[in-house]
């Protein structure tokens, strides 16, 4: 049997170097990503870590920097019970020019059998991935409203 | 499990309202500007043909499943290429919900050939499909880029 991955491409109007700012600088991410801080020094080996709302929900370590093209690091959700006792997955950005346009490919790997996070990341990505598209060609962020998305590990986070 | 016909998912978030999104998906003059070209021409009624054609020339066609605007579209989907021919008749389902103050697309294509060429194609022509579509939707422009050889009748082999 295969093993289940998550794999979302987009199309931006962006260029590399802003998309590698966007995903690596809080500055960034907290407009797109639910107020989600990117916590690292993106070297490879550095420790890497998201804070929603100033919560640690996950943690990892930067295993590629290759920037502007390839940033891959080890995701442990730590909120949920159930996904901290599960061993980490892994996330991998891949930027590529495409004409005038930046292709992004995100894929969500390497998950422990029976993970109870691919549910929630297969919810989450596509939001903000959405979210990331719509900030670097409008100039605002989506508000998407966090609860819609029904992601369980995060219900501690958006009840508080 | 092995057996299972695969089917392929994309989610995308818009910044628009349920009305203006239907209309973009089943306008042709629409489509023709993010979907590199592409007319998609039909009366929309259930059991009705579709087609969609570039500058004159099928690309995709099929009848129309479920019709209930401004939240659920469903069509078959025959590419018009010869190799595509082969293979089974797909199935593409729109899902338009709304989730605050932007829509919530969920383009589902199923009933595909295991390995078959209408699986990769499609599967590297949504994301860009989708793609053109949110950004013209929200900025007024579709994305300057050409679609992969997918929906195109020319093959280079």
């Amino acid at each position: 049997m295969r093993k289940p991955e998550f794999i979302y491409v987009s199309y931006i109007e962006t260029t590399p170097e802003r998309l590698w700012e966007a995903l690596t600088s809080s500055d960034f991410t907290k407009r797109y990503w639910w107020n989600t801080s990117v916590v690292s020094d993106w070297k490879v080996g550095s420790p890497f870590s998201l804070l929603l709302n100033g919560q640690t929900t996950d943690v990892g370590e930067i295993l590629e920097a290759d920037r502007p093209r390839r940033l891959s690091y080890s995701f442990h959700h730590i909120l949920n019970e159930a996904a901290r006792k599960e061993r980490p997955s892994r996330v991998t950005f891949v930027i590529e020019p495409h004409g005038k346009l930046v292709k992004l490919t995100l894929t969500h790997h390497d998950f422990a059998e029976d993970s109870v996070v691919i549910d929630g990341i297969s919810k989450g990505w596509p939001a903000i991935m959405s979210s990331l598209k719509s900030m670097l060609e409008t100039g605002a962020p989506l508000v998407i409203p966090l609860d819609a998305l029904f992601i369980a590990e995060l219900d501690e986070v958006y009840r508080s | 499990m092995s057996h299972s016909v695969p089917s392929f998912v994309y989610t995308t978030y818009i910044e628009t309202s349920a009305e203006k999104l239907w209309h973009a998906l089943t306008d042709g003059d629409f489509t023709e500007r993010y979907w590199f070209g592409h007319r998609v021409a039909s009366d929309w009624k259930v059991g009705s043909p579709y087609k969609f054609a570039r500058q004159g020339t099928g690309s995709v066609e099929g009848k129309v499943l479920i019709s209930d605007p401004p939240k659920r579209l469903a069509y078959t989907w025959d590419p018009c290429s010869p190799d595509a021919k082969r293979e089974r008749t797909s199935r593409v389902t729109f899902d338009l919900e709304p989730r605050g103050k932007v829509i919530k697309l969920t383009v589902t294509h199923d009933n595909l050939d295991e390995g078959g060429k209408t699986l990769r194609d499609i599967s590297g022509g949504w994301p860009m499909v989708i793609a053109s579509l949110k950004s013209l939707l929200e900025t007024g422009r579709a994305l300057p880029a050409d679609l992969p050889s997918c929906a195109a009748e020319k093959t280079d082999a």
